[in-house]
């Protein structure tokens, strides 16, 4: 590499620094605010405690909101990676009339606004009369999770050796065993990494789900958002902070089990 | 301080975090318009050294002198040095003309002159009238002479090299490696190129250094180092070889195990066991001169040209390639007599 | 291929595609037929059989909705230009990184985007606010005696949209800086050229496709956002998010949030297609 003179390196490294904290002051100052227990907003934390933690674990509509977001997040991670690896399926190992048009409804969730869609949802929820309802909320997010997945079970699927499949085919399984023996297994990190990505992105998602849900339905992201339009009490950043560490731990569980760079 | 065009001082480059230097106190020095090849395996150093030279590396200690000037302070875009990269590094938004001028460019030269020196280095290279073209539009051979041109245009005190041809398939190679070192000649350009292919060495320098290990082993002429390597390593990296330990037992005789009493063309220290060298092609069939021996092929392969033997003579192997022609030729499972001559036999590590 | 092989192939390819077709048609291709379908309903709910260009000649019409795209666009092309500016430097320094700890970098500046777009809002509202994180340290450091109006307003939206979209174009640029490697620096750098010039000559040049990317893809992304101006805007900033969040769950005025909906889309799809263009022309 080049050589700079040293003031010059210095300079790169502080400004770099500084975009860095720039770009981590709020995650940072929502985790030290969450350690206050005032009941307005201000900075800096007068007393430090795990008083607003407790708080939110008291709350009820916290509580719930954040089962109803882990379970639904469940259910769409599963439900987008099965469903994705279907199509995955049928769009990479087969060809058929219309394959254009499906890998263009696959892409398209990627290239509309999410808030167009939600007006869209609303509206047909509505007429199924599924506004306030766990199923449309999973529906809802299904719309926009499956692109993820058929997207990371391909890459998964392309780097499949079919030499390996048509050596199981030669050795007497069925397709459908060498589906389940041997393409499923090889693309496992795909899979893990599209449920992981569906469930992160269902339980983080506020735009639509804030057109859908109501007060019974209501996931953690919306709880959220709903406080904040009337309080700014810490208690909020206590409850972020849970937030931010179930999407971290949940990326760097799956990380450690699979690796998941190789899948992305 | 010599007055040679680039001398290198005791050069070593040790990389933090390692206790073994990259390049150990390497010594070179290069006549104006010489060509050094720097040759050895991947990892000997011979990259470094060059990257050293151009100043993109810092090294540990050592000089590097260009024209009796210390190197050491002069940062790497001041040093007027041309370099062609592996892997030509050619700029993709710019034209081709506009690659070869960029060194004119930032030497201030106008307009008119640039574009006179540009069309003048392309047809150095043979690539007239290609000034126009997208870097994406060349092919590879082509992506190379564009590498050159812009190096040569600028009028460098020195060329570098990085592996040159390794990116090119056989033939082009062969093409490229007559092109380069005719360019070479004519400009009468100094230049510095390393590879980890003998041929290129043996076919393209005026003079080798070869390297392991950060050091280099042997520094000649591309004779001097296949006639008379000075080390096994040496030896055994420039052309294939059946190797001997005879012990002396005259001025110019050495008793080998298995193969008898050898004669060679030059005296033997007397002290040491002799570490004996003959190259496959330098055996002849038939019995001649003091070196005869006489043993059972046991595998052969035919290659057109050339018959590749394998001897059993005793309990020793000879690899041996021997010229075809259109009679008889040995064959498997056949009692030969071979001879090598004595001026044939290298003895390493021997003064010329 | 015997018939039956061709049957089978053809109940498969039923069973791979069925699941997804359902779920994305009744998640997505519906709802924007529904969208486009209600922009021209008459009914207050969107349905009905009446076609009307009402909602639509409402919004052109009334001054207030010019003032709402003009903001909008405003807004976005704010944030982008700044977005950009501030990623630039940070996906500079992690595409030319040699460093063992850039994969750790690069994760840290992609990390944002796992938290909700609320959260780090919320971040920003603690930061900016009155009585927050850089109120408090100027008057300590009794630089300001009344707080500076930071937040509440189109100021505090902006920069904490900014910061919010950061990680995209970070993301964008990263995957466009494809071309830039450090042999290109120093082949220019033997040529000649000292820092500036490999910057402006070879460096800036090759990333600028990626540039243009990021400033796309941060712009699309913040015109099309209404969480971060609705809360960091205190009900001051009005951009189209905001107000077709408005007409569909507070006014329940669907048909109009349809046609808000539907002109957002427009705009979206129009600034697509220029970038398109652009990149053509600049590859060209």
């Amino acid at each position: 590499m080049v050589k700079t003179s040293p003031l010059a390196a210095f300079a790169w490294r502080a400004l770099i620094t500084l975009l860095y904290i720039f770009l981590l002051a709020p995650i940072i100052i929502v985790f030290v605010v969450s350690f206050d227990t005032r009941k307005y907003l201000a900075f800096p934390p007068e007393s430090w405690s795990f008083g607003s933690y407790i708080a939110v674990l008291q709350n009820e509509a916290f509580i719930s909101a954040f089962w109803r977001s882990l379970g639904l997040g469940t259910i769409v991670g599963i439900g987008a990676v099965a469903i994705g690896t279907l199509l995955s399926m049928a769009l990479t190992r087969h060809k058929f009339r219309g394959e254009g048009a499906v890998n263009f409804l696959v892409i398209a969730p990627f290239i509309v606004p999410n808030i167009v869609l939600a007006v869209g949802l609303v509206l047909v929820l509505a007429a199924f009369k599924l506004l306030d309802s766990y199923i449309g909320i999973v529906i809802a997010h299904l719309g926009v999770t499956i692109p993820y997945t058929v997207r990371t079970v391909t890459m998964s699927l392309m780097s499949v050796d079919r030499r390996v499949e048509e050596a199981a085919l030669v050795h007497g399984a069925s397709p459908l065993q060498v589906f389940w023996r041997v393409t499923l297994p090889l693309i496992r990190p795909g899979i893990i990494a599209g449920g992981v990505i569906a469930f992160l992105i269902s339980f983080d998602e506020t735009t639509i789900s804030l057109f859908i849900v109501s007060v019974k339905t209501s996931t953690l992201p919306t709880e959220i958002y709903r406080y904040l339009e009337y309080s700014t009490d810490p208690q909020i950043a206590a409850l972020s902070v849970v937030l931010i560490l179930i999407s971290v731990a949940v990326v760097v569980v799956v990380e450690k089990l699979i690796g998941l760079r190789k899948a992305v | 301080m010599s007055n040679k065009h680039v001398t290198v001082e005791k050069l070593v480059k040790t990389y933090p975090g390692s206790s073994v230097p990259s390049v150990d106190h390497v010594d070179f020095d290069l006549e104006k318009g010489e060509m050094l090849a720097l040759l050895g395996p991947s990892g000997c150093g011979k990259t470094t050294i060059l990257r050293m030279v151009a100043g993109l590396i810092t090294p540990t200690s050592g000089h590097i002198w260009l024209n009796g000037q210390d190197m050491a302070q002069i940062p790497v875009h001041k040093r007027n040095m041309g370099m062609v990269f592996q892997s030509y590094a050619l700029f993709p938004h710019m034209s081709v003309a506009e690659n070869v001028a960029f060194g004119l460019e930032m030497r201030g030269v106008p307009r008119a002159e640039r574009a006179d020196r540009v069309e003048r280095a392309l047809d150095l290279v043979k690539l007239a009238g290609y000034g126009s073209r997208r870097i994406t539009q060349l092919s590879g051979g082509q992506q190379q002479r564009c590498a050159i041109a812009r190096s040569l245009v600028i009028e460098p005190n020195l060329l570098l090299l990085d592996e040159p041809l390794s990116n090119l398939d056989a033939k082009l190679r062969d093409e490229m490696r007559d092109e380069i070192r005719s360019i070479q000649n004519r400009t009468g350009v100094t230049a510095i190129f390393v590879t980890h292919d003998q041929d290129e060495a043996l076919s393209m320098a005026d003079r080798l250094a070869v390297m392991s290990a950060g050091k280099i082993e042997q520094i000649g002429t591309p004779r001097q180092i296949f006639d008379y390597p000075a080390t096994e390593f040496v030896a055994n990296f420039i052309g294939a070889g059946n190797f001997f330990t005879g012990r002396p037992t005259g001025a110019r005789t050495a008793e080998v195990e298995g193969l008898g009493s050898i004669t060679i063309g030059q005296d033997i220290p007397a002290d040491h066991d002799a570490r004996l060298l003959v190259r496959p092609h330098r055996f002849t069939l038939g019995a001649q001169g003091p070196n005869s021996f006489s043993g059972t092929v046991t595998h052969l392969v035919y290659r057109g040209e050339t018959l590749t033997l394998d001897v059993e003579v005793g309990a020793r192997t000879l690899k041996v390639d021997l010229p075809t022609h259109a009679g008889a030729l040995p064959e498997r499972g056949q009692t030969v007599t071979l001879s090598v001559s004595p001026e044939d036999i290298t003895l390493i590590g021997a003064q010329q | 291929m015997t018939a039956v092989e061709k049957k089978t192939s053809r109940t498969l390819l039923l069973v791979l595609l069925l699941p997804g077709l359902l779920a994305l048609g009744i998640s997505f291709v519906a709802p924007m037929l529904w969208l486009l379908r209600a922009s021209f309903s008459t009914s207050a709910l969107g349905g009905g059989d009446g076609w009307t260009l009402d909602k639509y000649s409402e919004i052109l019409t009334d001054p207030f909705y010019w003032r709402v795209a003009g903001n909008t666009l405003n807004y976005g092309v704010t944030v982008a230009i700044f977005a950009v500016i501030l990623s630039y430097p940070i996906a500079l320094f992690l595409a030319r990184s040699t460093s063992k700890y850039r994969g750790i970098l690069t994760a840290l500046a992609i990390a944002p985007l796992l938290t909700s777009s609320v959260v780090r809002t919320y971040g920003w509202m603690v930061i900016l606010g009155d009585r927050g994180v850089i109120n408090s340290t100027l008057q300590w450091l009794t630089l300001t005696d009344a707080p500076l109006r930071l937040s509440n307003n189109q100021l505090g939206a902006t920069i904490a949209m900014i910061e919010i979209l950061m990680p995209y174009a970070i993301l964008a640029m990263l995957s466009g800086f494809g071309r830039l490697n450090s042999q290109l620096e120093e082949a220019a750098t033997m040529l000649g050229a000292n820092r500036f010039k490999v910057f402006t000559r070879i460096i800036l040049p090759l990333s600028l496709p990626g540039v243009i990317t990021a400033a796309l893809l941060v712009f699309v992304l913040a015109i099309s956002g209404f969480i971060t101006p609705r809360l960091m805007g205190g009900g001051r900033v009005f951009v189209l998010g905001t107000e077709v969040f408005q007409e569909a769950t507070v006014t329940l005025n669907w048909p109009l949030a349809a046609a808000l909906a539907v002109m957002l889309l427009v705009l979206f799809s129009s600034v697509i297609v220029v970038y398109r263009r652009a990149l053509r022309a600049l590859e060209a």
